[in-house]
């Protein structure tokens, strides 16, 4: 079939010694790269190759474009009006996966343990709607967006961490559906949104707690301080505590930051031991707090350590060891003394679903968040969300797992605190702090 | 007809057409899918930015998160309103000259987008000099460094604390717009000499410099429009989401475009357009599968992080059967496109008369 030039041609070219030919000689269905000597067989066995991985790319589009009609078809029934049909949909944004996934997790828990005591609200069923927002400020506008305009919801429960809580929070307050927050302490997050509520305290309250138990119980009047400077929860409770504590007439004698990812404390520890406090205040992620007091206890420093919530993980404990024996922080709950009744059927049904695990303050803030929800709707007589809203702003002493609740005219909750501390590698209960 | 005819009829009609669906657009779709196209727009103008330096000058910078949060911060705090603002100062007071001034969007963004230029001449005037993997970690390390100034200046950016309440004055025509002007700018600038010499670059830096031309001074051209775009994208994002903080713009903030680039191809616009929006909407339509599921007789319950594992598999595949990206380095052409419906014949008749 080919002519006898072409053959010598293609003879030459398997042998990888192709002179310089004028590329059109050859028949057409060879072709030859300008450039680089690509033998026959290497030609061909590449052809082959091609046509393999395109079959397969073809599958990974078609793959793909399955994945997109499902997900359009799977996003279509959406009932006209919230609240109208035989369902009411409460809507969940949490990070479940990222930075906070650990958070989330915890809460979202909390959550799904309230709704299976108390499925039902206004005589009808209460379905969750659960989006992850990745732990990411723009997923996290993406999904509240998501459960208004596509799945109805009549109020939304979230997020751990206050940034994501504020980019949802924008949206809901446009679209006039409440929501409420879990653990979002940052007092930005209500600030100029009359639909964001929470049942958590805030950072200012907070700080002044732990400040007033080391002046008055405590009885010390030298305070330092070390922070996590990139954290808007650490840099928050840190400024309080600053604020409360020199009001009431002690003295900062150092105050200190570290950056997230920091393993190594020395050099702030040594600096923080040379000004002499009698206390060390020590908001931040359990993680970095757990070392910093192992190397203080290393490095010989005996004071006192004071922190905020997020130490009540049991990863302090494994990661603090005999180290963080005494470490006191603030708490929104506690399981040694049950605030109220609430509390105990919170305990008695986590420990029936988890035995596993130890109650935690995020499952207890995540289940008054549920609760906190349904009461609002049995008191509105209605899903309606612009309802809900005005039932939630006159919410008083509302009886939750953390204790009573009231909401006060920015949406925080005004309630009392509870200190623990660290005894036998526990954490133990020590006092109640109430809001004055 | 003569086909640079027809591309010019059919280039004007895409463009009433574009119109047409935007304008149309809130008809037949709710905030939802509205607030999804916004972010795809923004993500192109992210990613055309970003391929400007990775794609076509062949300079690997990480530092894109960094120059965004310049112009977020900056746009963010010209657009608020002296109200706002003192109430996101609770805990510092804002630095004085700033509080008062409230601008428009245009001179905010613009102004952004040449603050993350000027800091691109600033960083890029030593690290340019270094090459492949060093820039790389040069350009991370400056990102980072602008992360941990925005956190420490506390009369400025309010610190840790993030802003809240940025007035959310844009929309489909703004996003959109803008996207389209950068890619027309973009386009040209590659059009250009300027362009011809981006790629010279990238392609044999010492043949380039051979050639005559000013390796330095074109790299810090291609640096500097990118960190500009960036600027503005990043303005336009937090005009979008109305909150931010410092943790958002995290190095791994930057990877998110990296990975649209190179979805779509290093060296190609269409590819960056086309990966932009198909990624930002792949990811809200997957959230189905991390629901939970009714098939019959078998419930799956929802398991958050699904969506990410498909994403990696579609990346994975993406990755092993084209391995530069969707588009390589090649560009929409009508031609093609009129080629591959089956009227190839009619064109090549006219290209072989001519």
């Amino acid at each position: 079939m080919y002519t006898k030039q072409q053959k010598e041609l293609i003879f030459l070219l398997k042998n990888d010694s192709l002179p310089y030919v004028e590329l059109s000689i050859l028949p057409k269905d060879i072709l030859i790269h300008k450039s680089t000597k690509m033998s026959f067989e290497h030609y061909q066995g590449g052809k082959e190759m091609r046509k393999q991985s395109k079959i397969f790319s073809l599958l990974a589009i078609a793959l793909a474009f399955a994945l997109v009609v499902a997900g359009c078809g799977g996003a279509k029934p959406a009932p006209a009006e919230p609240g109208s049909s035989d369902v009411i949909k409460i809507g969940i944004f949490e990070p479940l996966t990222g930075d906070n996934a650990a958070g989330g997790q915890m809460t979202l828990e909390g959550m799904e343990l309230a709704n299976k005591l108390y499925p039902e609200v206004l005589g009808k069923k209460v379905e969750l709607v659960v989006v992850d927002n990745k732990s990411d400020k723009a997923e996290a506008a993406n999904a509240v967006s998501r459960l208004i305009d596509n799945d109805k919801v009549s109020v939304i429960l979230g997020s751990y961490s206050s940034g994501l809580s504020m980019a949802g929070g924008q949206i809901a307050k446009d679209k006039g559906v409440p929501v409420i927050g879990c653990s979002p302490t940052n007092p930005l997050v209500t600030l100029d949104n009359d639909y964001y509520f929470r049942v958590c305290f805030i950072d200012p309250f907070q700080g002044a707690v732990m400040a007033n138990y080391a002046i008055n119980e405590l009885g010390i009047t030298k305070a330092a301080i070390i922070k996590e400077n990139g954290s808007d929860y650490s840099v928050g409770l840190a400024r309080f505590f600053y604020n409360a504590f020199t009001e009431a007439g002690g003295e900062i004698v150092a105050d200190i930051d570290y950056q997230k990812g920091d393993n190594d404390f020395t050099a702030q520890l040594g600096s923080i031991n040379s000004a002499g406090p009698e206390v060390i205040f020590a908001p931040g992620d359990f993680g970095p707090s757990a070392l910093l007091i192992k190397q203080a206890r290393e490095m010989g420093i005996e004071v006192p350590f004071l922190g905020g919530d997020t130490w009540e993980v049991g990863e302090f404990l494994e990661l603090g060891g005999a180290e963080v024996e005494g470490a006191t922080y603030s708490s929104h709950f506690t399981a040694d003394e049950p605030a109220t009744e609430m509390t105990q059927t919170f305990l008695d049904a986590f420990k029936a679903e988890y035995p596993e695990q130890n109650p935690n303050a995020f499952a207890a803030l995540g289940f008054d968040t549920y609760i906190l929800a349904l009461d609002a709707m049995t008191r509105a007589e209605s899903a309606e969300p612009a309802a809900i809203k005005d039932a939630l702003a006159q919410t008083t002493d509302f009886v939750g797992a953390t204790g009573l609740i009231t909401l006060d005219e920015n949406g925080d909750a005004t309630k009392s605190a509870v200190v623990n501390q660290v005894v036998d590698g526990a954490f133990t209960f020590k006092m109640i702090i109430e809001p004055k | 007809m003569e086909y640079s005819k027809l591309k010019k009829i059919l280039t004007i009609s895409s463009f009433f057409l574009l119109i047409a669906l935007i304008y149309f657009a809130p008809n037949f779709l709710n905030d939802y899918a509205i607030r999804i196209l916004n972010l795809s727009a923004i993500y192109v103008i992210l990613a055309v930015s970003l391929n400007l330096t990775n794609g076509f000058t062949g300079l690997f910078s990480l530092g894109h998160a960094g120059f965004m949060s310049i112009g977020a911060y900056t746009t963010a705090l010209l657009l608020m309103t002296e109200k706002t603002k003192i109430m996101n100062f609770y805990m510092y007071d804002i630095w004085p000259p700033l509080q008062g001034i409230t601008l428009h969007l245009i001179p905010s963004l613009l102004m952004g987008g040449t603050l993350a230029a000027i800091f691109a001449v600033v960083i890029g005037a030593p690290t340019l000099k270094l090459r492949g993997d060093y820039l790389a970690i040069a350009t991370l390390g400056f990102g980072e460094i602008i992360r941990v100034i925005f956190t420490n200046s506390h009369s400025i950016t309010n610190g840790a604390l993030g802003l809240k309440g940025i007035p959310g004055v844009t929309n489909l025509w703004w996003n959109w717009g803008i996207a389209a002007l950068v890619i027309l700018i973009v386009k040209n600038i590659l059009d250009s000499s300027y362009g011809f010499a981006f790629k010279a670059i990238r392609d044999d830096e010492i043949a380039a410099e051979s050639m005559g031309i000013n390796i330095f001074k074109y790299k810090l051209m291609s640096f500097v429009i990118s960190a500009f775009f960036a600027g503005i994208g990043g303005g336009l994002l937090a005009v979008l989401l109305s909150t931010i903080d410092p943790i958002m713009f995290r190095f791994v903030f930057t990877y998110q475009f990296l990975m649209i680039v190179v979805i779509g191809g290093l060296g190609s616009l269409t590819g960056s357009v086309i990966s932009g929006i198909f990624i930002t909407i792949m990811m809200e339509v997957l959230r189905f599968v991390e629901q939970p599921m009714n098939l019959g007789p078998i419930a799956i319950p929802g398991i958050p992080g699904m969506r990410m594992v498909i994403y990696s598999l579609i990346l994975l595949f993406v990755i092993l059967f084209y391995q530069k990206g969707i588009m390589g380095t090649n560009e929409f052409s009508w031609k093609w496109i009129i080629k591959k419906i089956g009227l190839g014949k009619f064109i090549k008749k006219e290209a072989a008369e001519q």
